[in-house]
């Protein structure tokens, strides 16, 4: 994560990163409705870098490069892109897929494109003790490590998804706005110092 | 057991293919005769390359285009490295089709 709070070239708005780091947005999730049917196999042979297997799953699944990103294209029309590191990104993405698909001759519009979900992730660079962080935070917390080695927080507002690991690694999910990634980390951090591991 | 016609398209399938029409031609085979040589033709390349064939190639390069459709896989490579036991040889463009073998089974 080279483009995190310090590191970066760019000092960090303190006013809105009181913590001094910036998550990091590592995949974008968004949706689109081209608005026309599509004849998914024709798709496949004509288009590059597609895969269709009807029988493993109802959709094409093609990349691009630029942005390095995935789409799952549906015979009715709808689209999902995932992949892009950014909002614009992802909205760019999906625009060349849907040109793609015009290009193939189907009369694909760029309907409802929405951002479904947004993942970012930090390091604040000291570990944490989880069981700790679970008994105090009962109510929003899930602590299995046999099942999985993180900490499942689940904050009521914003209503957003953290994975805490004893590490200090920090992955946050379910925004839909990048800014409720932001709020969920300035919200956690106090959280995350007060249970900071002290090495013995 | 059903076979791929896929190596009809070698040199062996071409050639056997431009002597099949002459016979044809010439009145020295049916076309019935030379439909049935190359159905064995395709055999024979499958049961070959599985049971007499031990050298194995690796192929490396840079994946310009992959495509999976109707269970076929097809890739182009720019800059490929063909590698075998004593020697390699690179290659700017080459095309593999691959087909699944189960399917023929099923």
């Amino acid at each position: 994560m080279a483009d995190q709070g310090t590191e970066g070239s760019q000092p960090v708005d303190l006013t809105k990163h009181p913590s001094g780091i910036v998550p990091t947005l590592q995949n974008i999730v968004s949706t689109v409705n081209l608005d026309c049917k599509l004849d998914l196999k024709a798709i496949a042979l004509q288009a590059r870098n597609a895969e269709y297997n009807p029988k493993r799953f109802a959709a094409v699944i093609m990349r691009i490069r630029e942005p390095k990103t995935t789409a799952l294209i549906f015979a009715s029309g709808k689209m999902v892109c995932t992949g892009a590191k950014s909002e614009h990104l992802s909205k760019l993405a999906a625009r060349k897929y849907a040109r793609i698909v015009q290009k193939l001759g189907f009369p694909a519009k760029f309907k409802d494109f929405k951002i479904q979900n947004i993942v970012g992730s930090c390091d604040v660079k000291f570990p944490i003790r989880l069981e700790g962080l679970a008994y105090s935070h009962s109510a929003f917390s899930s602590y299995e490590p046999e099942l999985f080695p993180g900490l499942i927080y689940r904050m009521k507002l914003p209503k957003i998804v953290l994975l805490i690991f004893v590490s200090g690694k920090i992955v946050i999910t379910g925004a839909k706005m990048r800014e409720e990634t932001y709020t969920a980390f300035e919200n956690i951090y106090p959280v995350l110092r007060e249970f900071r591991k002290v090495q013995q | 057991m059903a076979t791929f016609e896929l190596y009809r398209r070698s040199t062996i399938g071409m050639c056997l293919t431009e002597t099949l029409d002459e016979m044809v031609q010439s009145g020295t085979l049916s076309p019935e005769l030379a439909i049935q040589v190359l159905v064995q033709f395709d055999k024979s390349m499958t049961e070959a390359l599985e049971s007499q064939v031990k050298t194995k190639v690796s192929i490396k390069g840079h994946l310009h285009t992959y495509r999976f459709c109707d269970n076929v896989w097809t890739f182009i490579l720019q800059d490929a490295m063909f590698k075998s036991d004593d020697r390699q040889e690179n290659v700017s463009r080459v095309k593999i089709v691959a087909c699944d073998s189960k399917l023929l089974t099923q």
